[in-house]
């Protein structure tokens, strides 16, 4: 007991500076930092330096980021003043006022019986933030300001079931043949059909729409429609379908073209033949259709695509997860009895495999699931596959890890005992080995399982297939509605996979 | 009756254990080790139903050489011969029955008992063994959930279960409170008594090496240095006690269960 306080005592009296107290302070004025170390604070004064040598060091790389276009020093100085006056003038000062407070710290550091206070690390940590916040570029004006700009689309994504089913429409349509351009041979008008739609065109040939050399616009044929046998009183939208496939509606005057049916369902309208480009390989007539079309609601209702395609791409995430866990599991076994320790200590050889698979494992397990997808996606090509891949060779790792220790963690009594009664090896290893092993193992292959499903859909992201794939997708159209169904189901699998894991966890252990 | 003769244990790091070691379990007896911790007790154990390999030496359990049996000689000896452990050595995940009808697999087929297939007889034979034992009514809760002596009681089941001739009992209660020792070597002296089952038993507590021994042996660094009986051992000093168990051995008195440590 003594002899701890003796100790204690002789810490505080530190032996006396090499110089006088006012040499440590003019000393850190110069270098910062070198009068504490003449002080015999070595640790404090190399502490001072290297903060003020990162801190001048990443302030003059932010002033030449704020600007990088000025020819000399001074003037970059300014111009970053003048951009961040706040930032780039506190910093300055705060640097400023540090190199002076080295000084006074070294002073005080070399009097004996005096110290030079936390307050020197307080500012250096204030420094560090000051410029941790810029380059970071935190903004909380902006973050405050802009922040309804991202209700239009968290709306969507928190709620978007709207999305989820369209309404079921019927389509009533008849077409007619158009011949580009004319030639001798014209096409054979539609035939007609009592009390079917049909649209009759004249003529039934010309030239489509063009651009002349200073882009105007060089009107084609104008075709006139009779259409009869639609429903009465009702909108006929008229859409052109060029032989190269890509059906459009037509636009004139930049609206659609649409036409009231009268009470007898029939119509007649005049319309341009659409400006389509026509690859120049296309020699010689072709036959176009101008199609005219209504459309109308049933009244039913059907499930979107994008919540057909997030449970169909839900399942396959979760059979992905499952068999990558699957593969893993089989082949972690193996690998786990060769990184157990307790098993791998009999000859120098075995040691040598247990360190070998240890170290590889360890590797492998520190390389994120995402960038094995990559890999994988080079090896098998996009798709729910190059996920399986990459998810089973980080379960390997991981679960091999995590079954090795199990292993190192089994009781030699019960197997003893069962020897004992005269049990033969198998009966032993059923009967003491495999009921220690198979917790432990069912509680790590199931969160690990659980795992690979949350894994399966960030996977998805960079190309391993399932909904993460459908979510990017989703997300790099703008469809937030439909990325907001896949989300959803992401986290409703989640959660419930979560609650199912724990709870055959709790069963096993 | 079992012979052991002449018995050497060298480890591989060349600790000696045991040291010619001779003596002999006369059917019937209730035979107690004492000595030291290390003082090649639970080796001793061990080499008899070779659990641990004898180094040199010979045992010879009814008229059968175990240091010569191949392996599936071994298993026949193995199962006439219980054998109960300080820690009980129960598989703790698995059920209290699992655990006791693990007993017969030295006599059931073994790939029927790889299913987890006994005959009707030995789940019967067990429930009667859990019954004896006073535990029948734990027999479905799986075996960590038993209090210790609970558990010790299911290692005697266990052992029960081989229909042994001779129980081998490695420092059944000294991870059990005072209290409890009595109770389980009360089982065991009932088994002497009534199945007239050999018990060959290691043991610190002085109090119940009088109570229950028929036979005293004592060993010191791997070497028999004291053999009683039972009347030797009832009127036995603390001066003798100190001769087996060496110089700095204190007797250290805690009522019931009073016991010889190491040097302090």
């Amino acid at each position: 007991m003594r002899s701890n306080s003796e100790v204690r005592r002789r810490s505080r009296e530190r032996p006396p500076s090499l110089t006088p107290a006012p040499v440590n302070g003019i000393a850190s004025l110069v270098l910062p930092g070198l009068g504490q170390i003449l002080a015999r604070r070595i640790g404090r004064g190399l502490l001072i330096l290297a903060s003020l040598a990162s801190i001048i060091g990443l302030l003059a790389w932010r002033i030449v980021a704020l600007a990088h276009r000025q020819p000399t020093a001074v003037a970059m100085l300014i111009r970053a003043l003048n951009r961040r006056p706040f930032f780039i003038g506190a910093m300055l000062v705060g640097t400023v006022l540090l190199w002076l407070w080295s000084a006074w710290d070294a002073y005080r550091e070399a009097q004996p019986g005096q110290r030079g206070g936390a307050f020197i690390f307080v500012l250096i940590l204030a420094l560090f933030f000051g410029l941790g916040w810029q380059i970071s570029e935190i903004d909380l004006y902006k973050a405050v300001t802009e922040l309804s700009d991202t209700w239009p689309l968290l709306s969507k994504v928190l709620w978007p079931w709207g999305a989820a089913t369209v309404q079921v429409t019927e389509t009533m349509e008849a077409k007619a043949p158009i011949q580009v351009p004319c030639s001798d041979d014209p096409p054979a008008p539609p035939e007609e059909t009592p009390g079917e739609p049909h649209l009759k065109a004249e003529p039934m040939c010309g030239n489509l729409s063009d651009l002349d050399e200073d882009n105007n616009v060089v009107p084609g044929t104008t075709l006139t429609l009779n259409g009869k046998n639609f429903d009465p009183e009702k909108e006929t939208q008229i859409w052109w379908r060029p032989p190269t496939g890509g059906e459009f509606r037509i636009r004139q005057e930049r609206e659609y073209v649409a036409v009231q049916t009268d009470d007898q369902g029939a119509f007649q309208i005049d319309v341009v033949m659409p400006y389509r480009l026509v690859p120049p390989s296309a020699k010689g007539p072709q036959i176009h259709f101008v199609i005219a079309r209504q459309i109308s609601d049933t009244g039913a209702v059907r499930l979107s695509e994008p919540l057909l395609l997030s449970i169909e791409r839900m399942v396959e995430t979760i059979f992905l997860g499952m068999m990558a866990t699957a593969f893993g599991i089989v082949l972690a076994v193996p690998t786990s009895f060769l990184a157990a320790r307790n098993l791998m200590s009999g000859s120098w050889l075995s040691i040598g495999v247990y360190y070998v698979t240890r170290g590889i494992m360890n590797i492998v397990r520190s390389i994120e699931p995402l960038i094995w997808v990559i890999i994988a996606a080079q090896w098998v090509g996009l798709g729910p596959f190059a996920g399986i891949i990459a998810l089973t060779i980080h379960t390997i790792a991981a679960l091999g890890k995590l079954y090795s220790e199990a292993i190192e963690s089994i009781d030699a009594g019960p197997i003893e005992a069962i020897q004992a009664t005269g049990a033969t090896g198998l009966q032993t290893i059923m009967y003491a080995v495999v009921p220690q092993m198979i917790p432990p193992f069912v509680s790590f292959s199931i969160y690990r399982w659980d795992i690979n499903v949350r894994m399966s859909t960030v996977v998805g992201l960079v190309g391993g297939g399932g909904i993460g794939f459908l979510l990017v997708q989703y997300i790099r159209l703008l469809n937030f509605r439909a990325a907001g169904i896949a989300v959803w189901f992401i986290a409703i699998t989640v959660a419930i996979l979560d609650y199912v894991s724990a709870e055959i966890r709790e069963r096993f252990v | 009756m079992l012979e052991v003769k002449n018995l050497t244990k060298i480890y591989d790091d060349g600790t000696v254990a045991l040291r010619n070691v001779s003596f002999t379990v006369h059917d019937g007896e209730f035979l107690i080790i004492i000595g030291l911790s290390g003082s090649g007790k639970s080796t001793l154990l061990r080499c008899i139903n070779r659990l641990i390999q004898p180094t040199e030496g010979q045992i010879v359990w009814d008229g059968m050489d175990v240091t010569a049996a191949d392996a599936s000689e071994l298993r026949k000896i193995r199962r006439q011969i219980g054998m109960i452990f300080q820690h009980f050595n129960l598989v703790r995940r698995s059920k209290v029955i699992t655990n006791v009808i693990a007993g017969r697999l030295g006599y059931v087929s073994q790939w029927s008992s790889l299913l987890h297939r006994f005959p009707k007889e030995d789940r019967q034979k067990a429930l009667a063994a859990l019954e004896r034992l006073g535990i029948a009514d734990q027999a479905q809760k799986r075996a960590d959930e038993l209090s210790g002596g609970q558990q010790q009681r299911v290692g005697i089941a266990r052992a029960l279960m081989q229909d042994p001739k001779i129980i081998l009992a490695d420092e059944p209660v000294a991870s059990l409170d005072p209290v409890l020792a009595h109770s389980i070597l009360g089982h065991l002296e009932m088994l002497n008594k009534e199945e007239g089952i050999s018990i060959l038993c290691s043991l610190h507590y002085l109090d119940l090496v009088q109570q229950y021994a028929s036979r005293v042996i004592g060993l010191r660094a791997g070497e028999i240095v004291y053999r009683g009986t039972q009347q030797e051992i009832r009127a036995m000093t603390d001066e003798e006690f100190k001769d087996i168990y060496g110089q700095e051995a204190v007797r250290v008195g805690a009522g019931l269960g009073t016991s010889v440590g190491g040097g302090a």
